[in-house]
């Protein structure tokens, strides 16, 4: 199979899996006990408010009915509109969206060459003293949640030495991007650790293999045999634990938004729920949804031509 | 002697205490082909990959081996060797300038047009035509060719040899690791045959082949001999009708039918890439066919081997053409061998390993090497083990790759007799893929001929004809 066939064949599973995301965000709301206006109106409903929700919400009219419309609504641009404060929901996204692209590529763009060369980099001295030391610590530090790590950061380089700003409270990241530093080494740090070790470990096996001892007797430098010898076939485990790191990140990390105080995403997603306005959540639950089908989606295409032979065996 | 492109002198390679190569000692200069011969596991590609001063890990070497020059190899298995996410022609222009890798490949007999292709998009010839287009781009004073016949047809073959010739001609030395005897009596000058990691006799091609001193030598130089297998064939086993299949849009296999009787053997030739492979795949179920069907004792069988059961399983077996990758490396060849009785044949694991113990011995694979991982095996080790676990299935019909490649005559002759043997005593149906005019013509009935994904010959053949 070409590449071309199956990034259609893919493209085409995605759009199914985009639209399975579509119908369980809906059937969130179905599935809440009783009447959704009911549930959504809080511990004593208002009869008046009760009824505003149900019309807000066109909840007379039948499920189908609703679910097309709301369908119509998303392909046109139209989320709804928030139940507590009536402000669109886009604006929602729209007001996370910048804060959570910004930390979540940031992240990616360091995250992406230091782990390949740093398991490249171990990987060509595989058993001796460095990986040893590497693998030990990466082992540890892939061992401490978010949250623990984020505290001690602050306490350490915020509060005690006073080098960074503790939070974000109230700056603007792009005028001032000493507040990202510590945000984005919380976020760094476990997905550097899981892909180091899964580059580290394919290429310790691309290594000792035929070819390319074979690529060493054509005469071919050590550098141009391990990275484009040896590296293309040691990246298809790296980039699906890449695939599932960028979706974390594009959900908002809400552990690393509440420490930092940035308004990402995960923060809108968290007072939407405590609020329990339910287009707001529908919303973030479409964007991350239709973001994971993305994500992977790419995933797949880059892994399918890091291992063109898996395609002809299927 | 200065003059000498290689000097091997005194050459020991130990691993473990167990001696690899044990005094080997030959020189060649410019031009000059040394022929290595003997049987699989007689340190020949140990002696050939010292030259490019690559040693076993763990090993000690002593003795002196020296080359003038750069050496280049050309290998027993292309396809491992290959990169097998670049395509081919990318890595070919890494070492050299487009103008050199065209003339290389034109030198080789490897298309032009094929060089965008990824490795596991060729066929076993082309694979090899392409290393040794490699080994030629880089200048080599000498060229290590380990077994560079494997998996070639006859025309093919014949097209390396002459490249070879015209290679020593232009004054590259050559080292010759082979069990084909044609390919040596065709090129070299001199022979050196090994047992065991020792030479037991050297000297000028012409004396060693002609008048072999030691009796070694002697039945390493005898034909096999022709199965007396005149069997009377029962009812029809396997019959394939109007078998058709495709690579991505490639027709590979175009309406091809035939039919095979119980007890009877079927060699299927033809050149490389003629879709031989292919048909052997779609027979096993590692292919799923787009239209035809093959049935079994009347019976059609599922298109993959996934839904075929057990008992469909168990009664068609294949002997893969890459005998090592054919099996896991993590583990020895003894378990992998009896997991096909307790799979197939719901043994329990003693009894498996009992049955896997003694379907090695016949075929001479001994318990203490079965027990070891299949890294530490000779190919022709693995080949012979790899018969072993298809025959414990007790196959009804036994597809076999080009399964005498890569054997030496003393192992091919037992071999073919052994199958000779298990058509008599059992009624097993074989069908041989091969290249290899002499296998078909010891062992077959009869000889379908594939070019280009079509049937053009399938005559009857009669014992007393002739190659």
């Amino acid at each position: 199979m070409t590449l071309g066939r199956y990034t259609c064949r893919r493209l085409l599973l995605g759009s199914v899996q985009v639209l399975a995301v579509l119908v369980a965000v809906f059937l969130l709301v179905e599935a809440l006990p009783g009447d959704a206006a009911v549930a959504l109106a809080g511990d004593n409903p208002d009869p008046a408010r009760v009824a505003a929700i149900r019309s807000a919400m066109g909840l007379e009219n039948p499920a189908a009915q609703r679910f097309a419309t709301w369908l119509g609504g998303l392909l046109s641009g139209d989320l709804g509109s928030s139940l507590v404060s009536d402000r669109p929901v886009t604006e929602f996204i729209a007001a996370g969206l910048p804060t959570t692209l910004l930390l979540a590529g940031v992240t990616l763009l360091l995250l992406v060459p230091s782990s390949v060369l740093l398991g490249v980099f171990v990987a060509r001295r595989a058993g001796g003293r460095v990986d040893r030391v590497v693998t030990a610590a990466t082992i540890g530090l892939h061992a401490v949640p978010e949250f623990a790590l984020a505290i001690v950061l602050v306490a350490l380089f915020g509060v005690e030495l006073g080098w960074l700003p503790p939070t974000a409270l109230g700056a603007d990241p792009l005028a001032d991007p000493a507040v990202l530093v510590l945000p984005v080494l919380v976020l760094l740090a476990r997905p550097l650790c899981a892909v180091t070790r899964l580059v580290r470990a394919a290429m310790v096996d691309a290594l000792a293999s035929d070819y390319v001892r074979h690529a060493r007797r054509l005469g071919l430098t050590r550098a141009r045999v391990d990275y484009a010898h040896a590296l293309p076939n040691a990246l298809a485990p790296a980039v699906q634990q890449l695939a599932r790191t960028t979706d974390w990140l594009l959900g908002g990390v809400i552990v690393v938004e509440a420490v930092f105080v940035l308004p990402g995403l995960g923060t809108s997603l968290v007072d939407a729920v405590a609020g329990r306005d339910m287009p707001v959540v529908q919303g973030l639950a479409v964007l991350f949804g239709v973001t994971t089908v993305l994500v992977n989606l790419a995933a797949d295409i880059i892994a399918f031509r890091l291992a063109p032979r898996a395609g002809s065996a299927a | 002697m200065s003059d000498q492109v290689v000097e091997v002198a005194g050459l020991r390679v130990f691993v473990g205490g167990r001696a690899l190569v044990d005094g080997v000692s030959f020189g060649l200069g410019p031009g000059e082909v040394v022929a290595l011969v003997g049987a699989s596991g007689s340190g020949k590609t140990t002696t050939g990959l010292a030259l490019l001063g690559e040693v076993p890990a763990g090993a000690e070497v002593s003795g002196r081996v020296r080359v003038k020059g750069r050496a280049g190899f050309v290998p027993q298995h292309p396809g491992a060797v290959l990169n097998p996410v670049r395509r081919v022609g990318s890595v070919l222009r890494e070492l050299a300038p487009v103008a050199d890798v065209e003339r290389a490949v034109d030198v080789a007999r490897f298309p032009r047009s094929l060089l965008g292709r990824y490795p596991h998009q060729l066929s076993g010839g082309q694979q090899q035509r392409l290393v040794l287009a490699q080994a030629l781009l880089c200048d080599p004073a000498v060229v290590v060719a380990d077994e560079p016949t494997t998996g070639l047809d006859r025309g093919t073959r014949d097209e390396v040899v002459a490249e070879f010739a015209r290679l020593a001609g232009r004054g590259v030395a050559l080292v010759v690791l082979s069990h084909d005897m044609d390919v040596v009596r065709a090129l070299a000058d001199h022979v050196v045959v090994l047992r065991a990691g020792k030479v037991i006799e050297s000297g000028r091609a012409a004396e060693v082949l002609l008048n072999p001193k030691h009796p070694y030598t002697r039945a390493l130089l005898v034909e096999p001999v022709r199965s007396a297998a005149e069997s009377e064939h029962g009812a029809e086993r396997l019959r394939i009708e109007g078998l058709t299949a495709h690579h991505g849009r490639n027709v590979v296999l175009d309406d091809v039918s035939f039919a095979v009787s119980a007890g009877e053997c079927l060699a299927v030739m033809g050149r490389s890439g003629s879709g031989k492979t292919t048909l052997a795949r779609c027979v096993v179920g590692l292919h799923p066919p787009t239209a035809g069907t093959v049935a079994l004792d009347g019976r059609p069988l599922a298109r993959t081997l996934r839904s075929r059961d057990r008992a469909d399983l168990a009664a068609i077996q294949y002997v893969f053409q890459d005998a090592r990758a054919s099996f896991d490396h993590r583990r020895p060849v003894l378990d992998q061998v009896a997991r096909t009785a307790a799979l197939l044949r719901g043994m329990s694991t003693a009894d498996s390993v009992a049955a896997a113990i003694a379907a090695l011995a016949e075929v001479r694979v001994d318990e203490s090497t079965a027990r070891r991982r299949p890294a530490t095996l000779s190919g022709g080790e693995l080949h012979r083990a790899a018969l072993a676990r298809a025959l414990l299935a007790q196959p009804r019909v036994l597809v076999c790759d080009e399964i005498t490649t890569g054997l030496d005559a003393v192992t091919r002759a037992s071999v073919l007799k052994g199958l000779a043997a298990l058509r008599e005593t059992h009624g097993v149906t074989l069908v041989v893929i091969t290249h290899d005019h002499a296998v078909a013509d010891h062992l077959a009935d009869r000889v379908v001929t594939l070019h280009e994904g079509r049937v053009t010959a399938g005559a009857p053949r009669t014992r007393s004809e002739t190659p």
